[in-house]
């Protein structure tokens, strides 16, 4: 067995026989459960699916930082790294037993919470457990990697507690780990895009509770992975046996690059699109059922059409379009649908019509026109309209949602999109009256393009009632 | 331990060594041969531990050269840490770890390893075995420390300063177990500032100073080589001069402390004789006369000027 594995299993032994770090490791994580299913989710099930993520991205946090990065500045200031350092391995032997410690200590941890959330709190799990697996250990390795990096930075313990302060604070109140992202004002949501535990708990909420996949994620994991390795690096280079070496300004400097990765996440997340929205879309859905495919979300919960972030949700979705073209004109003009990525505001997906009108006989003029039934559940709320995001080519489009009573007029709305997401508000005022059947009724959402012929290009996306 | 007493194992020419301003080591030399037990004696601060620390490879040279078992400790740490075995003047494990793990442990980094329950036994931790580290008497984790050092069955030990702060007992504990280390004729530099350690334990000694090596040899020919000759310690009925006492025949230096005289003399008859001489003359008496030969702490005073404690 190699030395780093002997002295990650030893290191584990010293966890168990210890009733400190035996308390933080394993009942300080369920204490949390606790405070967080209780308090913040108040036991309902889909809100503890929601508040998982942040849990365990905090467990990770607190591990990585007060554990791993502390105890190595610990050790070295009392001088028990200098055994070691008489014997044959090197601070890369070190390096890795403490991460592979860490990462030991995780698992057991994790698979507790899971249970008690599970037991206690009846926490549906709609994570596949490998991907969970995936998340935990890719999340590990990167705050492990800033935990070794603040630990070979820091000359003493007092340094080291200062720098951990400092990170910890910043990542527990604005990445979303306590206070969800879509509470926090915009200007803090955009800093939090630069903020690693936003990519992680925005990961395992938008799987664990939005249904995507760990692929859709795949930037986030790369930067956490990249961050990760930085650290390793920073943290083998700069390794020290003894609290007389102290690290030079210059190469303090030099670990600075360990943020880059987050600079480029953040201003490439910024810049994507709106993040406040797609955190918000996956904070609402954490109050309603998971939704089933062909089956649209109930405006009564606020969105109509979720974000196709599931590709076999998004596949039946895409049936349930009905693309029409001119009567007159059979054959001629054409229109279909498709699942585009990314989507708006941060979003993975969007939903694209696309096609090609042509002029009827005798007319210089086409149309094809897009239908969507839905019904609108019993006890929905009183609701104003609807709205959703576009953009696209930039000529006449035109959205109409037809109610059941034919008596009821069908509010029309004419648009031109830019190549730039824009909300686009149409209200209906019977909305906002109960309907006596509403379930059994019938609505048509419309969307409709005429005019010249020519191609034309509509992306669509969060669609929901306001 | 087999070694070709001829070789030397260890090898320093003008070891240097600077911490800021302050030049630890200045250019020391010396040289130790295979199955010797080689002392390096000195005060505090005087650059024991910068020396044995830049032969473990903890520490890099500012200039000299080292050769340890062959190879440059500042550039084959890895290679010669498999072949030496070293205990720190201060040993920290961690305090939940149990002394037979940690001996297992610190086996398993070698390529070749002693056998870890006649370890246990050697050094007399076999009782302890299961005992936590935080739980083991200062003794016990000397012996501890010792034993690790031991692990890797080395060719070369190196000892920085290892009774210090134990007490008389538990001291003749440990010269018993390095004694055993020059038994086995297995090469041991051990620093210290206890002259009896070096007396009784080393084959050689070297004598360092601020970072200068001032005196090297076997203990007897350092005491013999040092010129101080024969300690007599007399006390008298009325008071004298010392300098008085440091004309008389054969005496080479005299001091008066709380009324008793100290003198250093060559040989001692003649200035036995000079003495008993000049205090009849006097007419003064002889109330009490003890001689003793030179010490190993004599010579270190000599030396450098100061007593080991200080």
């Amino acid at each position: 067995m190699i030395p780093s594995v002997r002295i990650a299993l030893l290191s584990i032994k010293l966890v168990m026989r210890t009733k400190v770090a035996l308390f933080f490791t394993f009942l300080f994580p369920i204490i949390f459960l606790f405070v967080y299913s209780g308090l913040f989710a108040r036991g309902n099930p889909q809100a503890v699916v929601y508040f998982f993520g942040p849990l365990v991205t905090l467990q990770i946090m607190g591990s990585s930082f007060w554990g791993l990065g502390l105890q190595s500045v610990m050790q070295r200031e009392r001088g028990s790294l200098r055994r070691y350092r008489l014997a044959p391995i090197g601070p890369g032997s070190m390096v890795f037993s403490s991460l592979l410690a860490n990462y030991l200590l995780e698992l057991p941890t994790l698979a507790l919470l899971v249970f008690c959330a599970r037991v206690f709190f009846h926490m549906p799990l709609q994570i596949n457990p490998l991907t969970l697996l995936v998340l935990v250990t890719v999340g590990t390795f990167a705050f492990a990697g800033f935990g070794l990096t603040i630990a070979s930075v820091a000359n003493t313990m007092q340094e080291a507690q200062v720098y951990n302060n400092v990170v910890w604070f910043t990542l527990l109140f604005l990445s979303g780990v306590t206070v969800p992202l879509p509470m926090l004002p915009r200007l803090i949501q955009r800093f939090a895009a630069f903020l690693p535990a936003t990519y992680l708990v925005t990961s395992f909420q938008a799987i664990m509770v939005g249904g995507q996949s760990l692929f859709e994620h795949r930037a986030e994991m790369l930067v956490l992975l990249i961050s990760g390795t930085f650290g390793l690096l920073f943290a083998w280079k700069l390794f020290r046996w003894e609290k007389e070496e102290k690290i030079s300004t210059r190469a303090k400097l030099v670990s600075i690059c360990f943020v880059v990765p987050f600079l480029i996440m953040g201003f490439w997340m910024n810049e994507r699109g709106n993040l406040a929205a797609a955190w918000e879309a996956t904070f609402s859905m954490m109050s309603r059922p998971p939704l089933t495919a062909g089956q649209p979300a109930s405006p009564a919960e606020g969105v109509l059409l979720n974000d196709f972030e599931n590709p076999e949700e998004a596949e039946t979705l895409l049936k349930t379009w009905q693309v029409a073209t001119e009567v007159n004109a059979p054959g001629r003009s054409l229109g279909e649908f498709e699942v585009i990525s990314p989507g708006a505001d941060g979003t993975a997906h969007a939903l694209r019509f696309k096609g090609r009108v042509e002029g009827a006989a005798g007319s210089d003029r086409g149309a094809v026109t897009a239908r969507y039934p839905f019904t609108l559940p019993a006890g929905a709320p009183s609701l104003r309209g609807i709205q959703f995001e576009v953009r696209g080519d930039t000529r006449l489009f035109q959205v109409k949602i037809t109610p059941a009573d034919p008596t009821l007029p069908a509010p029309t709305l004419t648009f031109i999109p830019d190549s730039r997401w824009q909300i686009v508000r149409l209200p209906a005022a019977w909305l906002a009256t109960p309907n006596p059947s509403p379930h059994k009724d019938t609505l048509v959402l419309e969307f409709r393009v005429d005019g010249p012929p020519g191609n034309f290009t509509l992306d669509i996306d969060e669609i929901r009632f306001y | 331990m087999a070694n070709d007493s001829n070789s030397a194992v260890v090898r320093v020419e003008g070891l240097r060594k600077r911490y800021g301003d302050l030049e630890a080591l200045r250019g020391i030399t010396f040289e130790i041969k295979a199955g010797e037990v080689f002392g390096l004696l000195g005060p505090n601060g005087a650059g024991k531990t910068t020396t044995i620390e830049i032969l473990e490879g903890l520490r890099q040279r500012d200039g000299g050269s080292v050769t340890v078992c062959g190879m440059d400790p500042g550039r084959e740490q890895t290679a010669l840490k498999q072949r030496i075995g070293a205990q720190l003047q201060a040993t920290v494990l961690p305090d939940k770890i149990r002394v037979e793990e940690a001996l297992t442990l610190f086996a398993s980094f070698y390529r070749e390893s002693a056998s870890i329950e006649i370890l246990l036994e050697q050094f007399g931790l076999a009782e302890k075995r299961r005992a936590f580290f935080e739980k083991l008497s200062g003794g016990q984790k000397q012996r501890l420390a010792l034993a690790l050092a031991m692990v890797n069955n080395p060719e070369l030990v190196l000892l920085d300063e290892p009774t210090v702060g134990l007490d008389a007992q538990l001291r003749r504990d440990i010269y018993a177990l390095i004694e055993r280390f020059r038994d086995e004729r297995r090469t041991t530099l051990l620093t210290t500032h206890y002259i009896e350690e070096a007396e009784r334990l080393c084959d050689r000694v070297a004598i360092i100073a601020h970072g200068q090596l001032i005196a090297l040899g076997t203990p007897r020919e350092l005491v013999f080589h040092s010129g101080k000759g024969t300690r007599i310690e007399v006390s008298l009925a009325k008071p004298v001069s010392p300098d008085c006492l440091k004309q008389l025949d054969a005496v080479t230096d005299c001091r008066e402390v709380d009324g008793r005289y100290f003198l250093h003399a060559q040989p001692a008859a003649v200035a036995i004789a000079a003495l008993v001489k000049f205090l009849e003359a006097e007419g003064n008496t002889l109330l009490n006369l003890h001689i003793a030969q030179p010490t190993l702490e004599d010579v270190f005073v000599e030396m450098t000027g100061r007593r080991m404690e200080n």
